[in-house]
Formats: structure tokens, sequence, C-alpha cells
């Protein structure tokens, strides 16, 4: 769930200083509430420094009456991280969406070096208006209010329209299309997506029990062997499966990096797809990275195919061991006759797919 | 989807390659492209500009340093621009900072290459579609859906004595069948291929003569790789050293040499081919246009940007030049930056099938496209 929260809300640390906020994104919102709940999340990641930086949150202000708002993050909130593309919101939602943020930055001097880099409610930054989001009022406040009390005001407000969307019903859909895309089919199933939805909303976004709904559909059951492992999963699969020591360096990396699936180094918000369509292309590397790893050519990487062989009775189970699933009679053909067994089982589909 | 055949084996409806050269470093303009026409060059420049003797006429306006004689045949046959007072808004004049907004292409995610590889009409995800020539991954491929740093040809292949896996893996995946038996099969033919490629010595065509500098052999492989149609889309080569600071003539006159004659071989070789080629030279920025007390030049803004290809409006100096009075020179006398380079990717990007991917390409930046195509 690591990955899938983290192409969710997907931060490229190349733009600026998200080359250090990422980090602790990665330790604070995405590790942490991966298996939370999502309003948590959600909540967790809109106060993230590095997601401030990465959709332009922190210079989202507005200290002049003519002064527009920037709506990036509040469009990607909607679109990407809750509501979904087209989803029962309007043009009018994100602008009212993106004042009910202006004022938040990020400290880039400070009293104590240790604070930069945290995020910072600005009062005299923030449009103390009042707002309509999805047809519910959030009312605005007096710039006579003490400092303090404007703090807290703003705060509450982003809670409030986080707490608007984390939950709504056309956010439970996005979610649960998105998790039965990830663990049952390219083209997800409506009946399962209506009931991971449900459950969703059931448990007010608790994720380990709208998961434990997904992997009780039938739907799911059904599905074994219908998806392409993304290059990262067949990667570590591989690695995990022939029980290989790995320093993860560089040689493993590259792999990654020519598969155009690196940890963190997709560019715009949406993250890494996860359909088979944009990673056909990626064969000629997996095969190399079977040959390669299979005969103990990838320096830093190794793997013991003795006591691999020996820890199978024969071919038969190997093969079902590494396909999740009985092997059918021309596998087990092939990886009979084939002088480079292992690396013909990591490279064939069987192995591709999960 | 893309379509996998055309990506993977023979190119199909779409062979076009892009090529970058990197000049890193900070390459001097000024005496690549001389403004011999304005007085203040020489000035500027008394013991370091060039003359009638060390230079070829371009224009009425411009000479070309005679170390870059190799580029001749290509500008006198309309395929290559150059751009002058060309660069990025970067003003700090650190390579660093310099080389890191013209790869990225601003302050955003990735960089410019990766995105239009990734967000062009027909993605570039086949499995050698993006081939860095150079020790590590340029910043510009960063974000791109597939990208390989590549030492040698004969990282792609399986290996020797893996045809029987070869063998095995075609019938497998012909009775998978389903959506990954079309994919392998393009993947099994590439891998001849590339076989072919690596068994082969290299007959450069149309008689051109690469030399046996790195340079000149990163772009006999370019050349190998485009020609054997394995579906590379783009190629980024890394030229280094332009940093002349000090006696700048023993610095930069070999490294011009190899430049132009390299650039040429590669312009002769592909021939015809040209017309889905395109090369793009880089460089983070100009240099100063005096000259320093040691024969050297130092950090500047513009400088020069040469495309070379087919349907360009080539035999061209591209973009308005500012003059080099006082007046008109920037910080410590530096030329001025009136072309911003995006503006002459942009152009080049959209013939080589940017399309709707063009605002993600260049998110922050208001494009206006330079005129260099025909």
């Amino acid at each position: 769930m690591v990955q899938f929260w983290t192409d969710h809300f997907n931060i490229d640390p190349s733009k600026g200083d998200c080359k250090w906020l990422k980090i602790a994104d990665d330790r604070d919102v995405v590790r942490k509430h991966a298996l939370g709940t999502f309003p948590d999340l959600l909540k967790a990641s809109a106060r993230s420094p590095a997601m401030l930086w990465y959709l332009d949150g922190r210079v989202n202000r507005k200290q002049r009456a003519d002064e527009k708002p920037n709506e990036n993050y509040a469009r990607e909130l909607l679109e990407l991280h809750t509501l979904g593309v087209n989803s029962g919101y309007t043009q009018e939602d994100v602008m009212e969406v993106a004042r009910c943020l202006t004022g938040w930055t990020i400290q880039e001097t400070g009293r104590s070096r240790f604070a930069i880099g945290s995020i910072e409610f600005k009062p005299h930054l923030h449009d103390r208006g009042d707002k309509v989001v999805l047809g519910q009022k959030i009312e605005g406040f007096s710039k006579d209010l003490a400092w303090d009390e404007q703090k807290r005001r703003g705060s509450a407000e982003l809670d409030r329209v986080l707490e608007i969307i984390a939950l709504h019903e056309h956010t439970a859909n996005y979610i649960a299309t998105k998790l039965c895309r990830r663990f049952i089919s390219d083209e997800p199933p409506a009946s399962a997506v209506a009931t991971v939805a449900e459950w969703f909303r059931e448990t007010d976004g608790d994720i380990r029990q709208t998961l434990r709904s997904l992997f009780h559909t039938d739907e799911f059951k059904a599905a074994r062997g219908g998806k392409l492992k993304r290059p990262f999963n067949f990667v570590v699969s591989a690695l995990r499966a022939t029980n290989a020591k790995t320093d993860g360096g560089k040689r493993v990396t590259d792999y990654l990096m020519r598969m155009g699936h690196s940890p963190f180094q997709y560019p715009t918000p949406d993250g890494y797809p996860e359909e088979a369509g944009p990673w056909l292309g990626t064969l000629l590397w997996r095969w190399n990275f079977a040959v390669r790893l299979a005969s103990g050519q990838l320096h830093g990487t190794k793997v013991d195919v003795e006591s691999l062989r020996r820890s199978f009775e024969t071919k038969r189970h190997a093969a079902a061991a590494l396909f999740g699933r009985t092997p059918e009679r021309s596998e087990i053909e092939e990886l009979r006759d084939s002088d480079e067994p292992l690396a013909l089982a990591l490279a064939s589909p069987g192995f591709q797919m999960c | 989807m893309a379509d996998q055949e055309a990506i993977l084996s023979s190119n199909g409806d779409d062979p076009r390659a892009l090529v970058v050269v990197f000049l890193r470093g900070g390459a001097d303009g000024l005496n690549m492209v001389a403004p011999f026409g304005d007085d203040g060059y020489r000035k500027a420049r008394p013991r370091i500009a060039l003359g009638t003797e060390d230079s070829i006429k371009l224009d009425e306006f411009y000479r070309l340093n005679s170390l870059l004689k190799g580029l001749e045949p290509a500008w006198n046959e309309g395929d290559l621009a150059m751009i002058h007072a060309c660069g990025s808004e970067d003003e700090t004049r650190s390579h660093f900072e310099a080389q890191d907004l013209m790869e990225h292409g601003g302050m955003t995610a990735g960089g410019w290459l990766g995105r239009f590889l990734r967000f062009k009409d027909r993605p570039a995800d086949g499995g050698l579609a993006a081939i860095a020539l150079s020790k590590g991954m340029p910043e510009s491929l960063r974000g791109a859906p597939a990208a390989t740093a590549m030492g040698s040809i004969n990282e792609f292949t399986l290996g020797p004595g893996n045809e029987g896996v070869q063998k095995s893996l075609s019938r497998l995946y012909s009775d998978h069948g389903g959506l990954l038996e079309k994919p392998a099969r393009d993947t099994l033919r590439a891998l001849e291929r590339v076989d072919d490629l690596r068994n082969g010595d290299y007959e450069p065509a149309n008689g051109a003569k690469y030399s046996w500098d790195p340079f000149a052999k990163a772009m006999a492989q370019t050349a190998r790789l485009i020609k054997a149609r394995v579906g590379v889309e783009a190629v980024t080569i890394d030229n280094g050293g332009w940093d002349s600071h000090l006696s700048q003539g023993p610095i930069m006159n070999p490294r011009m040499t190899r430049l132009g004659d390299g650039l040429g071989a590669f312009h002769q070789d592909l021939g015809k081919d040209m017309k889905n080629v395109t090369v793009l030279v880089l460089t983070e920025f100009g240099r100063r246009v005096s000259e320093n007390s040691a024969f050297g030049t130092d950090h500047g803004r513009g400088g020069v940007m040469f495309v070379l290809g087919k349907d360009i409006q080539g035999g061209k100096i591209h973009g308005d030049w500012p003059g080099l009075s006082d007046d008109v020179l920037e910080g410590p006398g530096d030329l001025p930056v009136v072309t911003n380079y995006r503006d002459v990717l942009a152009p080049v990007l959209k013939r080589h099938g940017a399309g709707k991917g063009m605002n993600k390409i260049f998110p922050d930046y208001d494009l206006n496209p330079l005129d260099i195509l025909s």
C-alpha cells in the first residue's frame, strides 16, 4: 500500500525543495498512514511540506484584493486525491477550495534553523471571506480577531474542507475503483467497486477494513494471474522468489530506470500508471534482468541457485511457486528441457503476471 | 496505447529520432559563430577574436570558426540552423544552476526530454526508446518512460549462449497469448537486430568518416542505432570541457574540431535519413563578451545553439542580434539572452510528435516558438 499511496499522492523530488522534503513525506504521510484511515492520510498529505511545494500551495495567497489564488493543489486535491476527475465538482468548487487553502506557506527562513521546511499558516495571506464548497458553507473570520485565534480558524477551515471531501460518495467510488484496478483487474468490475466503496464509507475510510472487503469479493478470488506486474514489482518479486542477497544498488536500480519505473521519478501528480498498457515495452529489460540475475552477472546481487534447486522437489513445484498457480504443461516442458531453467522461468509470461 | 511494433522493431510509421548534444561548461558562442559585423566584437576581444583567415563567411554579419568547418556541407545544404544570443533565464552564471534549469526546463518535475517522451501523442515506452551515451543519466531524461544509460551495445542482448532461452520464450509467449504476445514478438525481433548490430562492423554510408575521439564514436553509435531501427526515439550525448577561463584556444580548439567533424560525419552518414532525425546542440550559457587577462572568457549569458536536420530554415542564423554596446550588455558585460532555448526546442519537439503533450513539457513557460521549421 506504500506504493499505492505513493502514486496516489505523487510527489517528484526533482522539483525544487521536494528533494529534501519528500523524504519526510514518505515517512510521516505515506508510510505512517498507509494502513490507517483515509481521512488521516489526506490530512497529513495536505499539511505535508513536500506537497505544499510540489503543487505550489506555498505560493497560494491572497494579500491584496486583486490577487488570484493558485489553484494547482486545490484542483489536484479534488481531481486526483479525492473525488476523481469530472466527478461531482465544478470549476467554482476548485476556486473556492483554493481560497480556503490560501495562506499556508513553508518557512524558508526562521527563528530556528530547525524550523526551516516546516509549514505555517499566515493569516494575513489568507482569504478570510465566506466560501461555499460542494454546496456547504464555510464561514470566514475577521482580521480583527487575535492572531492565534486567526491561526486556529485557518487550520479549522482546512480541516473542514478535507472533511467535506474525504468521505464523499465520489471519493469512495474513486478510491474503490483505484484499489480494484490495483488488486483485481485493469478494468475493475463494477460489482466489486460498489462493495468496496460501500465499505470505505461504512468504516469512515478505514484502509485495512476497505482492503479486507476487497479481498473477500468473488471478483478478487477469480482474478489470479490476470494483471501485469509493474517493473518495480517484477524486479522485487524476482529478487524475493530467488531468495537473492542484494545491495539494491545501481545495477538493480538501473533496470528500473530502463523500464521507466524508478522510485520517486514520476514527473506529474497522477503517479505511475497502474494498467498494463504503458508497461508493455519493458519485456526486453525484464528478460535481460532474469538472465543476468540467474547467471550471477548482476554485480551486488547473488542467487544461490543450488540451494534454490534443492528447496524444490521438481521443476513443476518450482514453477508453481514462481507463478503462484498450477503451471501449464507447455511451461513444464520448456523448463524441463532448458539449460537455463531459472532465467527462463523468471523471463516467462507466467512470472510477469500476478 | 502506443503501437508496440512501430516502437520496438521497425520503427514502422514513425522513425523519428531526436539527438541532444549538451556542451557542458558553457561553450563560447561568440568564437564559434562570430558576429563579425559588430565592431564591439573585436574591440572586446583584442587578442582572441577570430580573424578572416581563421573563419568562414556565413552571411554578411556572421562568420563561422574554421575549426567547425565540418559543419559547412550541412550549412550549405540548408540542413543547419544556428540560433545566437540564445539561452535560459538563469542569471546565476553557475554551471550547476544553469544546467539544472536547462535540463529540467523550469521549476517543474522531471526533465524536458523525459516529459516529452512520456507525454507526446504516442509515448516512447519501447525498451530502447531513449538512450544516454554518457556516464550517468542526464537530468533532461528524468521522468522518461524508458531510459537506458548505455556503456555498450552488448548490454542490450541476453548474452551469448542464451539462444535456447530466446527460443523457449518465443514459444511460451505465443502459447500464453493475451496482451504480452505481440510485445514479446517485437522484443524478439529487436533482439535479433541488436545481435546483428553487435556482430557486424559498422560501415558508415555516403563516404562518411568518423574519427576516433569519444564524440565521433558517440555520433557513429547513434547513427548505427538509428539505422538499426530498434525503436530509438531519443539519444543524449554529453560533450564536456567547454569551461574556458584561461588560454581558451588550447581548450576550445580541439573540442570545436571534434564537434564540427562529428556532427558533419553524422549528417553525411545519415544522408536522406536525416529527414527523420534532428540533432540539437545546447550549452548552459555563453561566455563573457570581453576576454579576460588570461586569454580566456568567463561565464556569461547568451550563447549559440544548433539545430541540424531536414525541412528546417537552415543556412540561416536565427534570433535577433542585440548588439554589443555597453547599454545592451547585461551584468558584468554579457550578451543578453534574446531567444529562450525552449522556444527553439518547442518547434522541434512539435515536429517529433509532442502534440497535445506540449503543455506538460514546458508547463510553467509561455511558449513563443521560434520560426525555424520550413
